[in-house]
């Protein structure tokens, strides 16, 4: 009995299985038609004190493969993106890129937001060979030859306020404060504006690096003691606005006051207001470039985002194009092929010709100089460029 | 004159900590539980003044009851639901009830990214000074500070010159003394946290006008009154203050003379000289 039940059931099945495999057969056609997508992995810091700053990155990125995807993907594989949330944790981001290599088995790689992060996850890059475009690292140190599979594509950190301390020399300044956060980055920023005060004959009266950390009341009475004519800081955007708070909270104001990253976040005058007004940043991109698709750029970021973006947002949209170019120029995935011709050719992206040198390292790129203008971020440098002059003094309303 | 003004600083910057701190301390002093999602229920009340300032135009400090209000309700619930259960579970309860808080405070942040986003924000309010010759008090920190000042006296007064602060002290003191007194020992431990979560939420309302505030904050905060009532000494209310104000003159002084990173790391550097050289404090006053 049961013998003769399970014969029938066999006999059910090889009926019903003729349909099933015609349509697995179907299937298996349409696999072969589509080919599998292109993975791109990435981690971001969707939350810590990096969140602000990196959300726009990661939409641009997103934007930048919505694009490719639209225009038939690349080598007509559609574009997937996979990424993961670090925390702004070093430690968290070098895990999970190990799983994006290793057990996602992702095609290609993003690097993530900040310096302070991709000093942790370099190894792991060069240990697996990986091309990772790094549209959040702008730490020279970072592009050497040990770290060949890291590749920059936006200006390096060392670019950051460089206009300030020269345009501030032009109206009679003679002294600045140099203020950096304990992070990658910041660190280069701020030896960098040291060295440039020493070139220019500017006295340093005032310098100190800090942790991330909430009261800024002392150093920004040591600030007024120091009667500066310039306030340069190199950090990111919460010690920013504590900075300025504290400056006015002790009753000072600079003639210059320069700070990088946060004044280019709408947070920043939304934290502080009037007092924002008069303040530099600077920024690797900017809205009235004339670079090719920058237009088309900012008008379906508005779209998908329903915000204005900012350099953080074209360096991740960026580093699609240059992936891009690179895998269509290449006609492949493969990793060595992608960075060879990543380093020996220039891409024209919407922030300008990217182009690395056989470090890694993006040559030629500059950050330009934006102020804070009756609420209003506006290019102030190069002149070139500039939308307005700059607006001298600050006067901390 | 700076010597003045650096005092004044410190003084402001150790109002701040009061405010952050004390609420801890007496969920800590009577309960014995250390709340790990302190810093989440600051965060979050931050969060929503925010909000409700930039979407109303309203003055932020109109949050303030409705903060200590609502917060201080739910978390009146929480305790009765989640931490009065584990508060039976005898030896085992003050780990149980961290691991409970623990929790909570991951739950509350996800929340608040859920409703907030991950972005740092702050208001723009009471963001000058008062001067008195040449001394500046930023305003934001004084109105903290003030506040601060003001919890901290009606705490001290409700619990030493109140009856059901007495009972408070005495089921903190000894809870089956206290049964045996007729003291609902339950309803007072959720009287106690119902009151510590209104009072952090309110510290949140005026943490998020004096600097920057997202989800993730939330532990820092929770560690940073943590350091406080551990130096100020576990449950002892008026040691938190002076800690706190004595901890911030340091601070202003160290910010000044030795610069940011000398600032920042000196709460963990004196904690660990006090675990040393004194290891017997770290016990909950009695």
């Amino acid at each position: 009995m049961p013998k003769q039940q399970k014969s029938r059931v066999t006999s059910i099945r090889g009926w019903l299985g003729i349909p099933v495999l015609a349509a697995l057969t179907a299937l298996s056609g349409a696999a072969r038609a589509a080919p599998p997508p292109i993975v791109i992995g990435t981690t971001i810091s969707e939350t810590g004190p990096l969140a602000t700053d990196a959300s726009y990155e990661i939409k641009g990125i997103k934007l930048g493969i919505a694009e490719a995807n639209a225009h038939g993907g690349w080598l007509g594989r559609k574009l997937v993106l996979k990424y993961y949330d670090d925390k702004s944790s070093p430690g968290a981001a070098v895990r999970l890129y190990q799983r994006l290599i290793t057990l996602d088995k992702v095609n290609l790689l993003i690097g993530p937001y900040s310096s302070l992060v991709t000093v942790a996850i370099a190894p792991l890059i060069n240990k697996y060979h990986m091309a990772t475009l790094e549209p959040g690292a702008s730490v020279p140190s970072i592009y050497v030859p040990g770290n060949k599979w890291n590749l920059m594509n936006t200006a390096d950190s060392t670019t950051y306020l460089h206009q300030l301390m020269p345009l501030a020399k032009q109206h009679g300044a003679k002294t600045v404060a140099l203020l950096g956060l304990e992070s990658a980055y910041s660190l280069a920023c701020y030896h960098a504006r040291l060295a440039q005060a020493k070139e220019l004959g500017m006295k340093v009266v005032y310098k100190t690096t800090y942790t991330l950390q909430t009261d800024f009341s002392s150093i920004a009475l040591a600030i007024k003691n120091a009667k500066p004519d310039v306030v340069l800081e190199c950090g990111y955007y919460p010690d920013s606005v504590n900075l300025v708070r504290s400056l006015h909270g002790q009753g000072f104001a600079p003639q210059f006051l320069g700070e990088t990253v946060g004044p280019v976040e709408a947070a920043y005058v939304k934290a502080l207001g009037p007092l924002a007004n008069g303040v530099f940043g600077n920024s690797g991109w900017w809205f009235n470039f004339k670079t090719p698709g920058n237009a088309a750029f900012i008008s379906a970021y508005e779209k998908m985002f329903n915000e204005k973006p900012d350099y953080h947002a074209a360096a991740g949209f960026t580093a699609v194009q240059v992936l891009g170019a690179a895998v269509q120029g290449t006609k492949s995935v493969d990793q060595e092929k992608i960075r060879h011709w990543i380093v020996t050719h220039t891409v024209q992206s919407i922030q300008g010709p990217i182009q690395d040198n056989a470090d890694g390292r993006t040559v030629g790129a500059v950050q330009d100089m934006v102020q804070v203008q009756g609420g209003v971020l506006k290019l102030v440098a190069p002149t070139s460029l500039a939308q307005a002059p700059p607006q001298i003094p600050y006067t901390g309303h | 004159m700076l010597a003045l003004q650096l005092l004044v600083n410190g003084i402001l910057l150790g109002g701040l900590y009061v405010l952050v701190a004390q609420s801890l301390n007496l969920i800590f002093g009577v309960m014995g539980v250390v709340n790990l999602a302190h810093g989440a229920v600051i965060a979050l009340a931050g969060l929503f003044t925010f909000w409700f300032s930039t979407s109303t135009g309203l003055s932020p400090l109109l949050v303030l009851p409705i903060a200590f209000v609502v917060a201080g309700l739910a978390g009146a619930l929480g305790q009765r639901l989640l931490i009065e259960p584990v508060m039976r579970a005898g030896a085992k309860s003050e780990l149980l009830s961290l691991i409970v808080t623990f929790g909570l405070s991951y739950i509350l942040i996800e929340l608040a990214l859920q409703l907030f986003g991950a972005d740092f924000v702050s208001l723009p309010y009471l963001q000058s000074s008062w001067t008195i010759g040449s001394l500046a008090f930023g305003k934001a920190l004084m109105v903290a500070g003030l506040f601060a000042a003001t919890m901290s006296a009606l705490l001290y007064i409700w619990l030493n010159r109140t009856i059901s602060g007495k009972a408070l002290l005495a089921a903190s003191q000894s809870p089956t003394g206290a049964i045996c007194c007729g003291i609902d020992v339950a309803r007072v431990r959720m009287i106690a946290f119902g009151v510590g979560v209104g009072l952090a939420a309110t510290a949140g309302v005026l943490v998020i006008v004096i600097m920057p505030v997202a989800p993730q904050t939330a532990s820092d905060l929770t560690l940073l009154a943590f350091v406080i009532i551990a130096l100020g000494g576990l449950g002892d209310y008026l040691g938190v203050a002076v800690a706190a104000l004595l901890l911030g003159v340091a601070q202003s002084l160290a910010g000044y003379y030795l610069g940011g990173n000398a600032e920042y790391v000196l709460p963990y550097v004196l904690l660990l000289l006090l675990m040393v050289a004194r290891p017997g404090r770290f016990k909950r006053a009695r």
